[in-house]
């Protein structure tokens, strides 16, 4: 058997180019990822170094129709590795590859990955920032005892507030890209 | 054709024309990947993200209809409705091309 490793990183929602990118670098130095486990530990087995690109997709829809969504990307020559968290992980070598490939071949259907993103991840946790959150802040000032809830509240709102503007202005961007195609 | 119709299809993008226009005969994604590939020499090459998405907000939104599963891919068809939606967009495009030609 070979070595294998294991790496924690983290990376938000919209990070998932990143993740991508990480995971195609990792495989270049030859370790392949097996798994995806907890909120973020990337286990990798060792591996003959190659140039292979990972994608992740994100379609509830899709996940509801597993066979017949997964057959379409294995049509398509993309390995399906594993699910995480709603996102479907696909791998393709690039040697398998006529010139440079996606899982997605133009910004509309990027905007619809984000949008679809948008309604199974960010409106959650708008839900918990508007339900939980805001009223608990409201309510911590009011007794104005705890200094350090009060400091722990006001940076996971911070947090949120970053990434609801991030999500924004990522998905604004794409919608300008896809008007122009 | 209702204004929501009009507004996310027309103008559509190459992937959304090319599907109609390859659905006036039952197929399914990857058959659709494979035939643009052949009608464009290779320079147009559909991903199955795209064309997933695609498929099921085109059938969502009534302009292909599911026909027939054959090992587990979903054929579909262009509806009257697709086909409406399709000549817009070729009238749109015949127009630019008219207008392109003439104002050289």
């Amino acid at each position: 058997m070979g070595a294998t490793k294991k790496e924690f990183k983290y990376f938000t929602i919209l990070d998932h180019e990143k993740e991508e990118e990480y995971l195609r670098e990792m495989h270049k130095h030859g370790w392949k990822l097996v798994r995806v486990t907890g909120l973020g530990s990337y286990h990798f087995d060792e591996c003959e170094p190659e140039d292979v690109v990972y994608q992740l997709d994100y379609n509830q829809k899709g996940l509801s129709n597993k066979s017949e969504y997964i057959k379409m990307f294995e049509d398509c020559g993309w390995e399906h590795m594993f699910e995480f968290f709603g996102y479907s992980y696909f791998r393709k070598a690039a040697k398998d590859m006529k010139a440079d490939e996606e899982i997605f071949n133009d910004n509309q259907s990027k905007k619809d990955m984000l949008y679809r993103v948008f309604l199974g991840r960010i409106i959650p946790l708008l839900a918990i920032f508007f339900l939980g959150l805001i009223p608990g802040y409201i309510r911590i000032l009011n007794d104005g005892q705890d200094q350090s809830l009060i400091i722990a509240y006001s940076i996971l709102i911070g947090v949120y507030v970053l990434i609801f503007i991030a999500f924004m202005i990522k998905y604004m961007k794409l919608k300008r890209l896809a008007k122009v195609n | 054709m209702n204004s929501h119709i009009k507004k996310v299809y027309v103008p559509m993008t190459e992937t959304g024309f090319y599907i109609l226009l390859c659905l006036k005969e039952p197929n399914h994604g990857y058959g659709i990947v494979q035939r643009v590939e052949n009608m464009t020499e290779g320079e147009i090459r559909l991903s199955p993200g795209t064309m997933y998405g695609s498929l099921s907000k085109m059938e969502k939104d009534g302009l292909i209809t599911f026909v027939r599963e054959e090992d587990k891919r979903k054929i579909y068809q262009i509806t009257a409705l697709g086909t409406q939606v399709l000549d817009l967009e070729l009238k749109r495009i015949e127009r630019l091309y008219k207008n392109a030609k003439e104002g050289r």
